[in-house]
């Protein structure tokens, strides 16, 4: 075996070590992002999901009868203008 | 036995081994052959099953963009539910009705239906559609044989009844079906993603092949629409089409300044949100999709134009007695013999007579001129649709009889949204363009209709009308300044105009010093005793006003009686 074919048969091995290291890496970055993407996705379901909850609790006609109903409140009969 | 062996090694010894290497030959050489068989003919085909096993190709529904009004409340949301479907091949029918009550649908139509697609050998069906993540959370952790579940969106509207003649609504699918819903629904619903991936056996992803498209969301829309304002003009409209068992009704409300639409309702109304009991009449946006005469609510243009000719002003007298007048076969009538008016006295008591004697004067030319100006007859420019297209007769079409009527709103239709616009022409006399997205406003310049100095004028006469004297009292809102024009229009019926079926409409701005505001309230078919402008659609333009006024914090600019008032605040 001459001095080449040993360089050769070397960097091959080292070849062949990096590209399986290399792939098992990109897989288990692949994973972490997989796990992120995931909890993103769960994240803005939550998120629409408490704005839809936020705004049905707030809608208009909702505090209105609250307001009537349950604080008893009434819009100011007569109004007098201070200026 | 040395003597058999012996026999062996001499005689068949040779044979016998080239025949048994012969056939391990053969049989190496048919493994070859196979090899290669596999390897070259059969290659493509068990590459393309073998990935079939391995690689998903992946969809990636993107959600559909938010509808947001003027200060960002949410008017429509897309929110992710789950699609659960089986395969019938796969799946066994007593399992799966276990989960039919957590579904809330009938566990033995639903053996009976997935039976059927099971003997017609299909591999696909519905169980339920659109089912909330938690309870299909629930049902998918039964680990039942054969049944899937995949992510979807559905359209939630917060403000429901109140903003859905604007906003319309999607099918299922998620592709709008009306109103905005439909005009916007590119821009709306984004770009579904989609790659293929390798998976293993547990569903989990290991490696990614390829990305034919990235998952883009669709882009969320802002309108000029003020919720609490809709909200309010909602609750009023409803309140009056109630009280009156009117058939339909509209509001329409504008920032006089700037053309930005702050409320658009109709009513009859429905829930998007509920389908179950729609009703396609109910579904139609009568603000901006029905035609309406608008009556009397035309006569300050008419005495707009008769200013702007130059041979009027606001204190030119003109003769109406005794009342009625004749144009060609017809008698055009007022209510009773006003007598000789002014051009303010004409609006203020919406004298027929005296506009008719206006127009005659300026002639059809004229008249359609400004009339045009003013943006009547003219298609809409929202781009919603079903938007209505008004129509005016050209000055060729009009005789004396129909320059007559168009005067006085009869013999033209507009669209209580186009009403709505060239009222904003009396602010500064210039007429607004309207907008319904945030991105729209301030597009195009307004359109010169009268002068400034007419503008201000028509404003005084049409403060006039809700004042004692006026036919739109009822109009009044307490501290402010209002200025409006009452109308009431018959309908047109089979036979022509019917004695006994209106529309009342009143049309105003509030408040007159410094324009804020434009409300047009239309009110169809008001039933009973009251049916005027003045009395069914006046009341509701007050209330809306009111309200709506104290929401924005508009500065009251009517004169204080009380003096200690007036001496608390001192000097403005």
């Amino acid at each position: 075996m001459t001095w080449g074919s040993a360089v050769l048969w070397g960097a091959v091995l080292i070849s062949a070590i990096s590209q399986l290291s290399v792939v098992t890496w990109n897989r288990d970055l692949l994973q972490v992002w997989q796990k992120a993407d995931a909890e993103r996705q769960a994240m803005a379901e939550e998120h629409s999901r408490l704005v839809l909850e936020k705004s049905t609790l707030t809608a208009h006609g909702r505090i209105d009868t609250l307001a009537r109903k349950r604080l008893g409140m009434k819009e100011p009969e007569h109004t007098r203008v201070f200026r | 036995m040395a003597h058999e062996q012996q026999e062996l090694k001499e005689g068949i010894q040779r044979w016998r081994f080239a025949l048994v290497l012969g056939a391990f030959a053969l049989l190496l050489f048919v493994v070859a052959a196979r090899l290669v068989m596999l390897h070259t003919v059969e290659q493509p085909f068990l590459f393309e099953q073998g990935e079939k096993r391995t690689v998903r190709s992946e969809v990636q529904p993107a959600s559909r963009g938010m509808i947001v009004d003027r200060h960002g409340e949410p008017l429509a949301v897309s929110t992710p539910v789950t699609t659960l479907w089986v395969n019938p091949q796969q799946v066994n029918t007593s399992e799966l009705s276990q989960v039919a009550p957590l579904l809330e649908i009938n566990a033995a139509e639903l053996k009976r239906r997935v039976e059927r697609a099971q003997r017609q050998g299909r591999s696909f069906y519905f169980v339920k559609r659109q089912v909330e993540p938690e309870i299909a959370s629930r049902v998918l952790g039964k680990k039942i044989a054969g049944l899937y579940g995949d992510t979807d969106y559905r359209r939630y509207y917060p403000a429901a009844e109140v903003t859905s003649h604007t906003l319309g609504l999607v099918n299922i699918d998620g592709k709008g079906q009306e109103g905005l819903e439909l005009a916007f629904d590119d821009y709306l619903s984004g770009k579904e993603g989609s790659r293929q991936v390798v998976k293993d056996l547990y569903g989990n992803v290991i490696k990614q092949l390829g990305v034919k498209a990235v998952a883009e969301p669709g882009h969320d829309l802002q309108l000029t629409i003020d919720l609490r304002l809709q909200y309010i003009a909602y609750r009023e409209l409803k309140a009056v089409v109630q009280s009156h068992k009117a058939t339909a009704g509209s509001a329409v409300m504008l920032d006089a300044k700037t053309g930005e639409v702050l409320a658009l309702v109709s009513q009859p109304s429905y829930n998007p949100n509920n389908r179950a009991d729609l009703k396609p009449g109910n579904m139609r946006n009568r603000a901006v999709a029905d035609l309406v005469e608008p009556g009397s609510t035309m006569k300050p243009f008419t005495v707009a134009a008769a200013i702007e000719s130059g041979r009027y002003s606001p204190g030119t007298k003109v003769d109406t007695s005794p009342g009625w007048i004749r144009v060609k076969r017809k008698a055009i009538r007022d209510h009773r013999n006003y007598g000789e008016l002014d051009l303010t006295g004409i609006i203020t008591k919406s004298s027929n007579v005296g506009v008719s004697k206006l127009a005659q004067d300026l002639g059809a030319d004229s008249m359609w001129q400004f009339f045009d100006l003013a943006g009547l007859g003219r298609p809409g420019t929202l781009g919603f649709p079903g938007e209505a297209v008004g129509s005016m007769p050209y000055p060729e079409q009009m005789d004396d009889l129909r320059l007559s009527t168009v005067s006085y709103g009869y013999g033209l239709s507009v669209s209580p949204l186009q009403l709505a616009e060239s009222y904003t022409s009396f602010t500064d006399g210039c007429r607004e363009h309207v907008s319904l997205l945030m991105s729209q406003v301030g597009q195009q310049p307004c359109e010169r209709v009268m002068s400034e100095k007419t503008a201000r004028q028509i404003l005084d006469m049409l403060g006039t009308v809700v004042g004692p004297k006026g036919t739109g009292k009822r109009a009044a809102v307490e501290g402010y300044l209002v200025g409006g024009k009452t109308g009431t229009a018959h309908k047109v019926g089979r036979g022509g105009y019917e004695d006994s079926e209106y529309t009342a409409v009143f049309a105003g701005i509030a408040p007159i010093s410094d324009p804020e505001l434009v409300l047009v309230v239309i009110v169809d078919e008001p039933q009973g005793k009251e049916y005027y402008g003045g009395e069914v659609a006046a009341p509701v333009f007050a209330r809306v006003m009111e309200q709506a006024l104290r929401l924005r914090q508009v500065i009251p600019d009517a004169p204080v009686e009380d003096e200690w008032l007036q001496v608390a605040g001192g000097s403005r």
